[in-house]
């Protein structure tokens, strides 16, 4: 039995659909990322889990009691919001207190949680300061001091980082992930961020138009994303063209590969390649040429422009490719060059974006 | 249950408080406008004696004529003399010394410790002695009347100046070469001219409404004759004090309304 | 002498002219008023200042001072109670932008003319008197007319409430909804959370605003002599000091007078202005 569950979720404002036929489960002490563009649901998503808004259908249920009807006030859930929300007329001790005198904790056991949660969360010396007093990292971290202090049964992150300069984000981060670890709460982080959601979750769940695409871990759905909008939403790719063989495989960039769909390949069809599963030769022939360097440190990406054509011969402008090299492997590279697109020899499964037939 | 009541209760709440808004004006058209005493007043005499009659004769009246006249120079004096003192003040503190801004806001809300039934007494005791000749013309008026609408002016150009971050303008505009008359007048001033509107719809209802002052100093203007012309013909009186009301509030109403729509959040308030 | 730099030149060119303004007009008649109110007779004493709160002058002060609390009282509460209601309303659209217009003009219109209006409404022949008593009520001998206190209680709130609905508008758009809503998911009522967050979040603004309607009312001077120009109120006191001078020492009684009027509004818009820098550092962090 899952931990949180939402089923057959379906919410609309007005004309809008935020959320269709929303269904996630989530496993205890599991932290899950809802990932997607804005405007994709994720939000709303949420705050149906926290009780804000009423669903137009389906339902929420926490250990597998039915919790939709339930208020708000008395869901037992933590939450964490992207403006902080700390009450700007109380102390961070009072803030992380306000929560503990609500549900009834005697006075003794109160002062005892308050300072574990200033003890764990490192604002001991924050205590008696006002929202006001503190920068964006302090006040958030006594928003998550103060969203755990009544060990909730579920804590809910909306956008937790996004206020933040980036330094204080990541550092952040690595702290609420070693936290929720520590306490074992089963967590709902909402984002917009793909970095964030892959480095602290045990399972992203992508949402795109009120819908979820897919939900796997991070690697999974890097490496065998389920459909072109996770593949395309998830990192960089290639949209290559690649045609199809008699044994069902595709032949992309010279190799034939599996396509990650398992249906019959059409004739000619699109599919998704990683920058870092390129590899480039040099050439002699002006089939392609390194448009453009960035060294990134470890790694350099190379924009290469590469001539195309199209099913009857005739030349199409021409599509840029972008190849990921360890730096150390480019030495001899320079913007102008001709060289070879080639698949890595490694990369034996690729994902098809359009052309298979059902 | 609980939320229909709570709504109803809102409903019930904001309904008294309209019928309270309402009730005066629509007290005041009727005694204008019906010839009918109110203890005459049933439900046969509820629709005899209506005319406009009122307005006719109150506007052909030509003393309210002149003291209409009084309040509207009186009105374009006052709003030109504040912009001619504190538009170069704003622009150079905001420029300049913006670390003086917060004294220059504590300075321009000065005039309203010194409400005009106030700083009348101390003007008769000063000017009326010292200075008797610059009493004697009405326009005497308009510096006093440009005290009281310094405080919402200037908060109006101030918050102009920061709104279209006017420092940022002017380095560039001098990096691009311009004079200091050329900033202020191609870049800044048309960046300002919906704060300035805005104090300028304010400072003209105020001195449209201002009768404390011109009362005791014995000035003609529109509040002042309007009281008098009430003693003397009541229902004209009111009709005229009617159509003042409406107009302002159709002023206020219509400056108001445009600079939301632009974007900007006006203070009418001044404070 | 050195040589001024060109900006300070230009600091002196906008600066000069308003300070001789200000001085001239402002400072140097205030200031006349308040050395004469220190100096009954050409000399020092504290006779003036101490006889203007006493008999008739005492009653005129603790009359406006009544007024003036009341007024804010009930107008501050109403006005700010208008503020929460109309957060809570998101509909109709049209309502918040035309009472948003409305409040600005009539925040603005104490005077002439609502005199009139209230006189039209509540005075002996007015119509809601009339109305009133076809059904037996006469709310002029309950002291609600306009030369009444309640009376002008009720003129004054018309400019009052709308005035105070303005000045909270920006400390109730000021409380987040994320509050409220952390408020509840940590398990608090909606009681708890204007008790512990809600109502001391708003208390400066409201306060302060309450100030501003407190200096308002007490300095306001047109309506209360259209409606009862022989009323017992500061203002219209001060008037008649000034008008009927014939008395020697009556000048510098009104001195006194409008000494304390000065006093009692500075120490208000102090306190307003401290209160605000209060109000904004909570609604900014």
């Amino acid at each position: 039995m899952a931990a949180v569950e939402m089923t057959g979720i379906s919410k609309s404002f007005g004309p809008s659909v935020a959320l269709e036929d929303f269904s996630v489960a989530i496993e205890s002490g599991e932290l899950v990322c809802l990932l997607g563009p804005s405007g994709c649901g994720k939000t709303t998503a949420l705050r149906i889990l926290a009780g804000f808004e009423r669903a137009d259908a389906g339902n929420v249920s926490v250990a597998g009691e039915d919790i939709s009807t339930v208020p708000v006030e008395r869901r037992d859930f933590g939450m964490v919001f992207q403006d902080y929300s700390l009450f700007p007329n109380l102390t961070t001790r009072q803030n992380i207190d306000f929560g503990l005198k609500a549900h009834k904790v005697p006075a003794t056991k109160r002062v005892e949680t308050v300072d574990r949660m200033l003890a764990i969360t490192a604002l001991e010396d924050q205590a008696d300061k006002f929202p006001h007093q503190m920068s964006g990292g302090q006040k958030q971290r006594v928003a998550l001091a103060r969203a755990i202090a009544t060990s909730p049964r579920v804590l809910l992150l909306d956008e937790p980082l996004s206020a933040l300069d980036a330094k204080v984000r990541e550092s952040l981060r690595d702290e609420i992930r070693r936290l929720q670890r520590e306490i074992g709460v089963t967590t709902v982080f909402v984002t917009h961020d793909q970095h964030e959601a892959l480095a602290i979750s045990d399972r992203v769940g992508v949402m795109s138009k009120g819908r979820l695409e897919q939900i796997a871990p991070p690697r999974e759905l890097y490496e065998q994303p389920a459909n072109p909008f996770v593949a395309a939403f998830i990192g960089s790719i290639n949209r290559v063209p690649a045609t199809g063989a008699d044994d069902g495989r595709w032949l992309v960039l010279g190799r034939f590969v599996h396509g990650s769909v398992d249906a019959q390949p059409q004739e000619s069809g699109t599919v998704g390649v990683r920058p870092e599963e390129i590899s480039l030769d040099p050439a002699t022939d002006g089939q392609a040429s390194v448009e453009d360097m960035s060294f990134l440190g470890p790694v350099t990406r190379v924009t290469v422009s590469m001539g195309r054509q199209d099913a009857h011969g005739s030349n199409e402008p021409a599509q840029a490719i972008l190849a990921d090299l360890m730096s150390a492997d480019c030495g001899h590279l320079s913007i102008g060059d001709p060289v070879r697109v080639r698949l890595r020899d490694d990369v034996t499964r690729v994902v098809v974006m359009e052309g298979a037939h059902a | 249950m609980d939320a229909v009541m709570k709504s109803l209760l809102k409903w019930a709440f904001l309904i008294a408080l309209a019928l309270f808004f309402l009730l005066p004006m629509l007290a005041m058209a009727r005694f204008a406008f019906q010839s009918v005493p109110v203890v005459l007043l049933t439900p046969e005499t509820l629709f005899t004696g209506w005319s406009i009659d009122p307005i006719v004769e109150s506007f052909t009246n030509p003393q309210a004529l002149s003291a209409a006249r009084t309040s509207i120079m009186l009105a374009a004096l006052t709003i030109l003399l504040n912009l001619v003192l504190l538009i170069p003040l704003a622009v150079v503190t905001e420029i300049k010394a913006p670390r003086l801004r917060p004294y220059l806001t504590a300075v321009t809300l000065l005039p309203w410790v010194v409400p005009p039934i106030a700083l009348v007494v101390g003007v008769a005791a000063t000017f009326r002695t010292g200075a008797p000749w610059f009493l004697a013309s009405v326009y005497s008026l308009v510096p006093f009347y440009a005290l009281w609408a310094m405080p919402f002016t200037y908060r109006a150009l101030d918050a102009g100046l920061r709104a279209i971050s006017a420092r940022t303008l002017f380095e560039a505009a001098r990096s691009m070469g311009a004079s200091m008359p050329v900033i202020v007048f191609r870049v800044l001033l048309p960046n300002m001219t919906a704060s300035i509107v805005a104090a300028s719809a304010l400072t003209a209802a105020m001195v449209l409404g201002e009768f404390a002052f011109a009362s005791l100093l014995l000035k003609e203007t529109l509040p002042t004759f309007l009281v008098n012309y009430q003693r003397s013909d009541a229902r004209n009186g009111l009709a005229l004090a009617l159509v003042i009301l409406l107009v302002t509030a159709v002023g206020i109403a219509a400056v108001v309304r445009v600079l939301r729509r632009r974007g900007l959040n006006v203070q009418t308030t001044g404070i | 002498m050195a040589r001024m730099s060109r900006e300070t030149r230009t600091g002196l060119y906008v600066a000069v002219p308003f300070a001789l303004f200000i001085g001239l007009f402002l400072l140097y008649p205030t200031g006349a008023i308040i050395y004469s109110a220190f100096t009954p007779g050409d000399q020092l004493s504290l006779d003036g200042i101490l006889r203007s709160l006493s008999g008739t002058y005492r009653q005129g002060f603790i009359n406006s001072t009544v007024l003036a609390v009341t007024t804010a009282l009930i107008g501050g509460v109403i006005g700010m109670l208008l503020a929460v209601v109309m957060r809570s309303l998101e509909r109709p659209r049209w309502l918040h932008s035309s009472l948003d217009s409305w409040s600005a003009v009539a925040s603005q219109l104490g005077g002439v003319p609502l005199a009139f209006a209230f006189i039209a409404a509540i005075g002996t022949q007015g119509l809601l008197t009339k109305v009133f008593a076809q059904v037996g009520i006469n709310i002029n001998d309950l002291g609600v007319s306009p030369t009444g206190f309640w009376g002008l209680v009720i003129v004054y709130l018309y400019f009052q409430i709308p005035l105070m609905f303005l000045v909270s508008l920006p400390a109730i758009n000021g409380l987040r909804r994320t509050w409220r809503e952390a408020a509840a998911i940590m398990g608090a009522s909606g009681a708890r959370y204007w008790v512990r967050v809600g109502i001391p979040i708003l208390t400066p603004a409201a306060l302060g605003g309450m100030l501003l309607l407190f200096v308002n009312s007490f300095a306001a001077y047109a309506t209360a002599y259209v409606l009862n120009p022989g009323g017992a109120l500061v203002p219209l006191q001060i008037r008649f000091l000034l008008q009927g001078n014939v008395i020697s020492g009556e000048e510098d009684l009104g001195y006194a007078i409008v000494t304390w009027v000065i006093g009692i509004l500075m120490a208000s818009l102090f306190l307003l202005t401290w209160l605000q820098r209060r109000t904004l550092r909570w609604t900014q962090s």
